[in-house]
């Protein structure tokens, strides 16, 4: 009896008070988790990669939805519209006579190129994550 | 016993030869399959489990002066069909009836073109919309993805069609400027490589690749929408009144030699190029550079300009028509075979006397006679940039000494015997009324790149003749204008200058077209200023031919609403109210 007290007194305390079951079944629960952690990242990362790729079809979408109005306003501007419009809607008539008047004021400044056919100028440069900086710290080639 | 153990070895043996046997074939399978056979099943797996695609991006536009698309471009998509996608024939059929509805496309021309390919996967519908290719993306056929890129458009319609060109499937340019800008405007197409799944999806996380693609500059040409609409109008309306052949009207600006209007007919319809009929590949060219044509008459004004220039003579300078000038066996005569006794240089002009423009070659002589021929610009591209000018014809003592004789010294001062495009002879009236200075025709103003543009610079050829005698010239030009019945040369409100021209139309063997001519004009308005030099050249008009009547009616209504649009004021009589400075 002696000896077995003293074999019980080489288990730590806290396991002796603890239910052995109950500390398996915590040990058994954290090791499912931490199995099912990469697992839960990849589905994550998976579905982030989804949502990019949605979001780049979607710029898509936009910017061909916008080439095609700039299109279709450069339609509504030509000028077989414009005197279709005048005529035919509008019922204006070619004048029989033209009139020139003098005023003193300056005459319109000429017309400048449509700012949607101008060169892009550059935008803000955008921060990076703190991702990129984490890894632009680390000594990677 | 010892038979039995004889047997038990034999089976064992047998065992072991059976596996060493299975083992060498398959080693050797595999040998084949990774060592001998390796690239082509490497590329048959890179082919399906990789994708590759072009990008190409936005084409740039053609814009004119003031920045309205003459040509543009907008997205369009093509349906790419993977062959094995469409192996079985009721899944094809079913595929292809919803591409059909979603296209209108015919289903079975999408079965045979996806049939017939030897291709991994190739175009069954191209070109769609916007909307198109929404509807073909949901239906999300397996084997079945959408390929972007831009179609061109032209909003102005067939405005200006040989000038800008078109283009092909690959949407890069086959004519005109399309063709001639097309490393400007075309940018670079990227690539992209990638991971994808079984259907041909792109993997989210699986291997990726890209090259960026970069959109083409934006070019502003020189051409003025409008300007180029009343040319093309008035040329139209004067090949239906005259019953032509055709015609060209070219308007320039002399200060810049900046082209605002370049109109040839025929033409064709830009927006759907016809290139299965050769016939009618002709109508692509820009015939304001490619045809050559004797100008007539209108060249006496490079005749005028030499004499007067040399100082040979002045616009009073006395002179006795005869009638004729008799030379080298040939005669040659006025254009009403009139004799008109003494004449100044002016009316020699006005008149447009043969005789006159003989006699004033011979003062100035071969050499110089031909120096200012070709300091006109004659006889060279005028460099315009182009693809398909030609040079002119000009023959001269020192280009072709044998064959070069005196009476093409005659025919020459009055615009026979030698050729020029249109363009260049429009240049050479510019030149007169930019103080005798001869410009490069621009066509392109400005080049819009997002990696920088480029704004071009008008650039002078050569000073052609002093600024005094261009001035006299265009004085000159002003007094045979005012010679002109108003019913067929008056542009109300401005003082204008030009010169009429009628002339024969040579054929390829060395004679010319019987009844058959070229009536055309130049001129220069405002005189005191010019803002604009224009040329008027009808085709082979039936009836009367004259220059005067065929051309001047053109060149009238055309220059009053150009001025107009230019907002060049006219003169002080024509304002009928409004408040003065």
């Amino acid at each position: 009896m002696a000896a077995n007290r003293q074999g019980s007194s080489a288990i730590p305390e806290v396991l002796q008070d603890t239910n052995l079951p109950v500390i398996l079944i915590l040990v058994t629960l954290v090791v499912g988790i931490a199995a099912l952690l990469p697992l839960v990242q990849t589905s994550l990362a998976t579905s982030t990669g989804g949502n990019v790729s949605r979001l780049e079809q979607l710029r898509e979408d936009w910017q061909a939805r916008l080439h095609e109005q700039e299109v279709n306003v450069a339609r509504l501007g030509s000028l077989d519209r414009i005197e279709s419009e005048a005529q035919e809607r509008l019922k204006m008539v070619a004048p029989d006579s033209v009139t020139y008047l003098r005023v003193d004021a300056p005459a319109p400044a000429p017309q400048r190129i449509p700012s949607r056919y101008l060169s892009e100028e550059e935008g803000p440069v955008e921060g990076e994550s703190l991702w990129e900086e984490f890894f632009g710290w680390l000594p990677l080639p | 016993m010892g038979k039995r153990r004889f047997t038990e070895v034999w089976r064992v043996w047998a065992v072991m030869a059976a596996i060493v046997l299975a083992t060498g074939v398959v080693t050797l399978r595999l040998v084949q399959l990774q060592i001998i056979d390796h690239a082509q099943y490497a590329a048959d797996a890179r082919l399906i489990h990789y994708g590759q695609d072009t990008l190409a991006d936005r084409r740039g536009a053609l814009l004119d002066r003031n920045g309205y698309p003459l040509a543009a471009s907008e997205a369009a998509f093509n349906v790419m069909v993977e062959k094995r996608a469409w192996e079985d024939p009721a899944e094809a059929q079913a595929a292809a009836d919803s591409l059909a509805e979603a296209t209108d496309a015919s289903a079975a021309e999408m079965i045979r073109i996806v049939r017939d390919t030897e291709a991994f996967e190739v175009p069954v519908a191209r070109g769609l919309n916007y909307g198109q290719g929404v509807a073909v993306r949901e239906l999300r056929l397996p084997g079945v993805r959408l390929l972007e890129g831009s179609r061109r458009t032209y909003p102005e319609g067939n405005l200006a069609a040989q000038l800008l060109g078109f283009v092909g499937q690959e949407n890069s340019g086959l004519t005109g400027l399309e063709i001639d800008l097309d490393s400007i405007l075309g940018g670079s197409p990227g690539q992209v490589i990638y991971e994808r799944d079984g259907i041909g999806n792109q993997l989210a996380f699986g291997d990726r690749s890209e090259i960026p693609s970069r959109p083409g500059a934006n070019v502003v040409l020189s051409i003025d929408r409008y300007i180029q609409r009343l040319a093309e109008q008035e040329l139209d309306r004067a090949i239906s009144d005259n019953k032509a052949e055709g015609g060209t009207i070219i308007v320039i600006q002399p200060e810049t030699g900046q082209v605002l209007a370049m109109a040839s007919r025929p033409t064709f319809d830009v927006t759907k190029p016809d290139l299965s009929d050769n016939s009618k590949q002709a109508l692509f060219r820009n015939r304001a550079i490619t045809d050559t044509y004797e100008p007539g008459s209108i060249f006496k004004l490079v005749t005028m300009a030499a004499a007067l220039d040399l100082g040979l003579v002045s616009p009073e300078t006395w002179w006795y028509d005869e009638g004729v000038v008799n030379l080298s066996g040939w005669s040659i005569y006025n254009w009403d075979f009139s004799a008109n006794g003494s004449q100044t240089v002016q009316q020699i002009l006005s008149k447009s006397l043969n005789t006159g423009a003989v006699w004033l070659a011979s003062l100035c002589g071969p050499t110089d006679f031909y120096d200012y021929i070709e300091r006109f610009g004659f006889g060279v591209t005028s460099d315009s940039g182009l693809s398909g000018e030609v040079d002119g014809r000009v023959r001269t003592p020192d280009s072709d000494p044998e064959g070069w004789r005196p009476i093409d010294l005659a025919t020459n001062s009055f615009g026979q015997g030698i050729s020029v495009t249109p363009l260049q002879m429009a240049m050479a009236v510019a030149a007169i009324a930019n103080d005798g200075v001869l410009m490069k025709p621009q066509l392109v103003n400005e080049i819009i790149d997002p990696l920088g543009g480029q704004v071009v610079e008008p650039e002078a050829v050569r000073q052609v003749m002093s600024a005094e005698t261009a001035r006299t010239l265009l004085d000159m030009m002003g007094v045979v204008s005012e010679g002109v019945p108003t019913a067929y040369l008056d542009v109300p409100g401005y003082s204008i200058g030009a010169k009429t021209g009628t002339a024969n139309i040579a054929t390829e063997n060395g004679g010319y077209k019987p009844d058959a001519y070229i009536s055309s004009l130049v001129g220069v308005a405002p005189l005191e200023d010019p803002a604009i030099a224009v040329l008027v050249k009808i085709d082979e008009p039936e009836g009367v031919p004259w220059g005067t009547v065929v051309a001047g009616p053109v060149f009238s209504r055309l220059v009053e609403k150009t001025l107009a649009y230019l907002k060049v004021p006219p003169t002080e009589e024509v304002f009928v109210s409004g408040l003065q400075d």
